[in-house]
């Protein structure tokens, strides 16, 4: 059978409505679901990915024609994400399946489907509005993961993010709707076309509105006060998901729009500021964390900081630093999260000092922390080193000495937070001995993770080939035009 | 002219009670008035004076007698989707008022920024 891309969509989606019926016949199957989806997904990308590299596979959906139906784009950049989103997606269902426990949990599996479908979507679809519903469709699923544990903090950590995620989504549906007052037309590469109908005044409302909304997805400075609560109130492997998927799927439209629309100097610039501004706020917040998952989530806010400011230089050599850069974000922060889920989980509290000493205690978890704490400070030989130096080469290349030290300044305080989280689980302290281990299935994910990390640290190419491509594909507004009418 | 003011001033009244009030109910009031005001803005701007659906085996009907349909299918699904946000809002409100005893949003808050 052709695999087709919006399989991607319609696959998740019909796992995440089969969960609950599959849950009244056995518990097993419903845990094994998302792991056939995945590989199925995974063996999609085998497929599809060589083409998409080459030339973007437009697929229309419902037979009508674009500009007039809805139609999914799938080209470099989009294969790039995707494939990352099946990676990173699988690990956590492995991660998953002993960890999450507490009953429901065909509930935890029909919205992780869910998400995944939201998040596909949104790296797929060449319609705006569609665009619109995957958002919502992610955020729906995101808000009741985070309320998950069915706790306090839980509910409230939820209701703040549904708060800023509804206003998000407003904003962008706003923005949605000038665009289709002027120019009529909701399919990207025909509103790209069509961009100088709007006029000036209108098109600068558009922009804030759509930078406004998506940036609340993209965890971009001021506007990530759910990010933090979020994410360390909603189960570990779900702070994972949105670290690995729901952000960068959010960047990806903010970026996605931005590139196509608004491609100006002016824009770039204020990019690249406010990614500098996210960066160090985010690095400086995090040193100041005591809570092992707040501090994860401020450096998660300050890593797409970097990524910001790699996509506002705009040159070729930088956007494709910026796409690696989220790929190892996305690897790395999940590894991270895993490891600190258990790390939580044994020392049965979320406060770093708590951690001292469980590095003998628990030594294979804390390796698989402080691996992951190595990597995205970006030292050798994991991958966050390449795609951390690309970012700098990029930024030196494009001649702005300022902006570089900024970048560093904030790489030294995140090291120096790392550390000392690291520092801590290796300081010898009498831990009391207790038998809970790390479900081997953990061990696997984090395994898996640490091993591809470490893969492409020492082979970069195999990641760096595709980057070319992926970053042409985003930069490139009127092959995506071409591509995206037929 | 004058369903852009109505629309824009319901979702003006929307974002003033999210922002201002304390009850955590009138805050999810709040959240749906203001998707009521984008659903209508969006359906005024397909608006067409005196025209009618487009039906297209009314031969006597032409182009510029129709509404523009398509800001009505939108509206169709925001609505559907407003109303899941405004479920899942509420669903939260009550676990919090099951956890806190209260809905003023002073005592429940927390966690900090």
């Amino acid at each position: 059978m052709e695999f087709s891309p919006v399989l991607y969509i319609a696959i998740p989606l019909f796992a995440a409505f089969l969960i609950p019926l599959l849950g009244k016949v056995s518990k097993t199957l419903v845990k094994l679901t998302p792991g056939i989806v995945f590989l199925y997904l995974s063996y999609g990308s085998i497929l599809l990915f060589p083409k998409a590299m080459e030339k973007p596979i437009v697929q229309v959906v419902a037979g009508f024609k674009p500009p007039f139906g809805i139609s999914l784009y799938y080209g470099a950049t989009a294969a790039f994400l995707i494939t990352m989103v099946t990676i990173v997606g699988f690990v956590i269902w492995l991660y998953s399946y002993k960890f999450i426990i507490r009953e429901p949990i065909e509930k935890y599996y029909m919205l992780f489907m869910m998400l995944i479908t939201g998040s596909t979507g949104i790296l797929l679809t060449g319609d705006m509005f569609n665009m619109f519903v995957f958002l919502e469709i992610t955020s729906i699923a995101a808000y009741s993961l985070t309320a998950f544990l069915r706790d306090k903090d839980g509910a409230e950590a939820a209701f703040k993010y549904l708060l800023i995620g509804s206003f998000s989504s407003t904003f962008y549906l706003l923005s949605v709707m000038i665009i289709y007052s002027y120019t009529g037309t909701l399919n990207f590469a025909d509103i790209a076309g069509k961009i100088d109908l709007i006029p000036p005044m209108a098109k600068g409302f558009v922009l804030v509105l759509v930078l406004v909304g998506m940036g609340i997805e993209a965890e971009m400075f001021p506007l990530n006060g759910w990010a933090p609560d979020a994410y360390s109130q909603a189960p570990s492997p779900v702070g994972a998901v949105f670290g690995g998927i729901v952000v960068k799927a959010g960047l990806y439209a903010m970026i996605r729009i931005v590139f196509l629309f608004f491609k100006t100097p002016e824009v770039m610039q204020f990019l690249i500021f406010m990614g500098i501004l996210t960066l160090l706020i985010a690095e400086m917040a995090a040193m100041r964390q005591h809570q092992i998952k707040r501090m994860l989530a401020f450096s998660s806010i300050g890593q797409m900081g970097l990524v910001i400011i790699a996509l506002g230089i705009g040159t070729m050599g930088s956007t494709s630093a910026a796409l690696f850069q989220m790929f190892n974000h996305a690897l790395i922060k999940s590894l991270l999260f895993f490891a600190a889920g258990y790390l939580v989980f044994h020392s049965g509290s979320k406060q770093i000092e708590d951690l001292e000493g469980l590095g003998y205690d628990k030594p294979v978890t804390s390796f698989f922390f402080a691996v992951g704490a190595l990597a995205i400070i970006g030292l050798p030989p994991f991958s966050g080193f390449w795609s951390k130096l690309l970012i700098l080469v990029s930024v030196a290349k494009a001649g702005d000495i300022a902006i570089l030290l900024l970048i560093l300044t904030g790489s030294v305080i995140e090291a120096i937070y790392y550390l000392r989280a690291v520092v801590k689980l290796y300081t010898r302290k009498e831990v009391p001995d207790n038998v809970r281990r790390t479900p081997i299935s953990g061990l696997v994910a984090m395994g898996i993770l640490a091993a591809i990390i470490l893969y492409v640290g020492l082979y970069p190419g195999v990641i760096e080939k595709w980057l070319a491509p992926a970053a042409n594909n985003l930069l490139n507004a009127a092959d995506y035009i071409k591509a995206g009418l037929f | 002219m004058l369903y852009y003011i109505g629309a824009i001033s319901l979702i003006l009244i929307g974002m003033y009670a999210v922002l201002t009030k304390k009850n955590l109910l009138k805050i999810v009031v709040g959240l749906s008035i203001v998707d009521s005001g984008v659903n209508l803005l969006f359906i005024s701007v397909g608006y067409v004076k005196d025209a009618t659906a487009p039906i297209f085996s009314m031969p006597s009907l032409t182009a510029d007698k129709m509404v523009d349909p398509v800001p009505q299918a939108l509206v169709l699904t925001a609505i559907v989707i407003g109303l899941a946000t405004t479920a899942v809002a509420l669903g939260l409100v009550i676990r919090l008022y099951d956890h806190h005893k209260t809905l003023n949003i002073n005592k429940i808050r927390q966690l900090k920024w």
